[in-house]
């Protein structure tokens, strides 16, 4: 999956973030300055699916809003489908799913879905003769996330499994080709979470999505990825990179559950687990 | 099909629907009536009818002169009614410009609102009628002002606090100003408006009155001045009767249009 026939979808190069936000007790201008980010380099193919793990305060969540275009980059060059992050996502090229689904409250699901298409068009008062066939656009991303017969739902009437999805699906409906997850199932219970991964590969797989997505569970991050990129909190003494590790999967597709049963599922995790263990020396 | 997704039951649109509270008007029917007949009870026990006039003595009273306090009324009321909706639609469009402004011009007008809100409105009161006159119009710009203040900082708060992570949805798709605006601040500000705006009515019905006390030739604030000059306990009663239903009625109709406005709140809970 690696070998590198097209050119890549998302590129970093050597990208470090610096926050300079003034914390408690800061002094100096020097206090001031949190590095989380250390020259991070990452390509990622077409329809490639890559995690991201760590400790948490590493930065992964720094990491994938810079891919978002919702942080800037301190340093370095980050491109999403060939364009700066910030325009790669406007453009609808990117998506992304945070680790809270983020619904509007006031919204059905069917109108949280449509928000995008919504405030693509700045023209409020053709939004009534749109509606109808933007609706339709809706019920089937939700279809997709098998959440047909809920349109009409408020989010609080849905469980937390049935709000995530009607984010994907609201990621989904301008028909993006990358799709950036923060964690997205960190808050579900164990089951729904299996059966979130099994959808999202197969979403992933019908769609031809190229994934990066942040967990902080290394058996999560080998079930559904290619490959997995383990960051260190601090960078690493060797390289002095945020990435300890990048961790090539290669286990067969289409993924199911049964394989995590397996012995070669069993070896990858282990050789996640020492990676990220080499992270906790580091400050 | 997992324990997560199980339809429990059919999709059905909770869509705004109000129907009449009659369990609620029932148990309000009940307690006016029980508190009627205490207070009937005990000014009959006082025996002193010029401190404590009974229910049965404000009726008549309101029997005998009705057209001319239902006349009082309905100034007071049109005075509410106008200054409440001009004073919170002033406020929620100050609160709209406010996100507009330089942060330095914003800061300033914030605080010059927080000191107009700390002074005693009724020294303000005076001056309205000293500039508007005797007439509705200070009437109207007094309960006006109380809504105003009592809307614009709720509304203001509640429009900067919103969630960051929403703004970065916004972000993301790319939203305008107005966008952010109708889509995100005023829906996700609509519940703590409306807890404003029924503290609003109640401001706009104590505004009307304290300028009619001031100084006015009609409405029911005047109806109480004179009748306390000519020692009318009874009427000044009649009017505080007629005050008090009158912000119940606005009451109502703000929390009804909060049923209309807010199917999806929690506060609805159980509701729909
Ligand atoms: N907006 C911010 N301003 C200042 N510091 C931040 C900000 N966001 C995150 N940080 C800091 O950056 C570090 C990494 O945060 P984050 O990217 O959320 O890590 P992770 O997602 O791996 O848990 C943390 O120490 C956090 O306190
Ligand atoms: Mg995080």
């Amino acid at each position: 999956m690696t070998a590198a026939v097209t050119a890549p979808i998302i590129r970093l190069e050597a990208v470090s973030k610096t926050y300079d936000l003034p914390r408690a007790g800061a002094r100096g201008a020097a206090d001031r300055a949190l590095n989380v980010v250390y020259d991070l380099s990452l390509d990622v193919q077409p329809r490639e699916f890559v995690s991201i793990v760590g400790p948490s305060g590493c930065g992964k969540t720094t990491a994938l809003f810079m891919l978002a275009g919702l942080r800037e980059a301190s340093a370095g060059r980050i491109e999403v489908c060939g364009r700066p992050p910030r325009e790669a996502v406007r453009a609808g090229l990117s998506s992304v799913i945070f680790q809270q689904p983020v619904l509007f409250e006031w919204l059905t699901a069917e109108e949280n879905v449509l928000l995008p298409l919504r405030m693509r068009d700045a023209r409020w008062w053709a939004w009534p003769a749109r509606r109808g066939r933007y609706l339709a656009a809706a019920r089937r991303a939700l279809e997709t996330v098998e959440l047909s017969g809920f349109e009409h739902y408020y989010p609080d009437a849905l469980s937390g499994g049935m709000q995530q999805r009607v984010a994907i699906a609201r990621a989904l409906t301008l028909d993006p080709q990358v799709l950036l997850m923060d964690e997205p199932f960190g808050a579900l219970d164990e089951i729904t979470r299996d059966r979130m991964n099994l959808e999202l590969i197969r979403l992933a797989e019908a769609r031809g999505l190229t994934i990066v997505f942040v967990t902080h569970s290394i058996e999560e991050a080998v079930f559904l990825s290619d490959r997995v990129v383990v960051m260190s909190r601090g960078p690493s003494p060797a390289t002095g990179s945020s990435v300890v590790r990048v961790l090539d999967v290669g286990l067969p597709h289409p993924r199911q559950l049964a394989l995590k049963e397996e012995p070669a599922f069993f070896q990858k995790v282990r050789e996640g687990r020492e990676a990220l263990r080499q992270t906790q020396g580091v400050a | 099909m997992s324990a997560d997704a199980a339809p429990a039951r059919p999709a059905a649109r909770p869509g705004p629907r109000v129907r009449l509270p009659v369990a609620e008007l029932r148990s309000w029917a009940i307690f006016g009536a029980l508190a009627v007949a205490a207070w009937e009870a005990a000014s009959r026990l006082y025996g002193q009818p010029y401190l404590l006039p009974a229910p049965s003595a404000i009726a008549a009273e309101f029997r005998e002169h009705w057209p001319l306090v239902l006349g009082y009324a309905a100034i007071t009321s049109q005075e509410i009614v106008v200054g409440f909706l001009a004073g919170a639609l002033a406020a929620l469009l100050c609160a709209m410009v406010f996100l507009r402004l330089p942060r330095l011009v914003e800061d300033f007008l914030y605080r010059v609102i927080v000191t107009l809100n700390s002074t005693p409105f009724v020294a303000l009161a005076s001056l309205a009628v000293v500039w508007f006159g005797l007439g509705l119009q200070s009437k109207i710009v007094i309960a006006g002002m109380y809504t105003f203040f009592a809307v614009l900082y709720t509304t203001h708060k509640e429009f900067i606090s919103v969630e960051v992570i929403r703004e970065q949805l916004m972000d993301i798709y790319n939203a305008t100003w107005w966008q952010r605006i109708f889509l995100l601040k005023i829906p996700s500000a609509l519940p703590i408006i409306f807890v404003s705006l029924k503290g609003g009515v109640m401001a706009a019905v104590n505004g009307a009155i304290v300028g009619e006390l001031f100084g006015a030739f009609e409405g029911l604030g005047y109806m109480i001045l004179d009748s306390r000059y000519v020692g009318n306990t009874v009427r000044v009663f009649l009017a505080a009767v007629f005050c008090t239903a009158i912000g119940w009625l606005l009451l109502g109709a703000v929390t009804l249009a909060e049923r209309l406005l807010l199917p999806w709140h929690v506060s609805m809970a159980g509701r729909r």
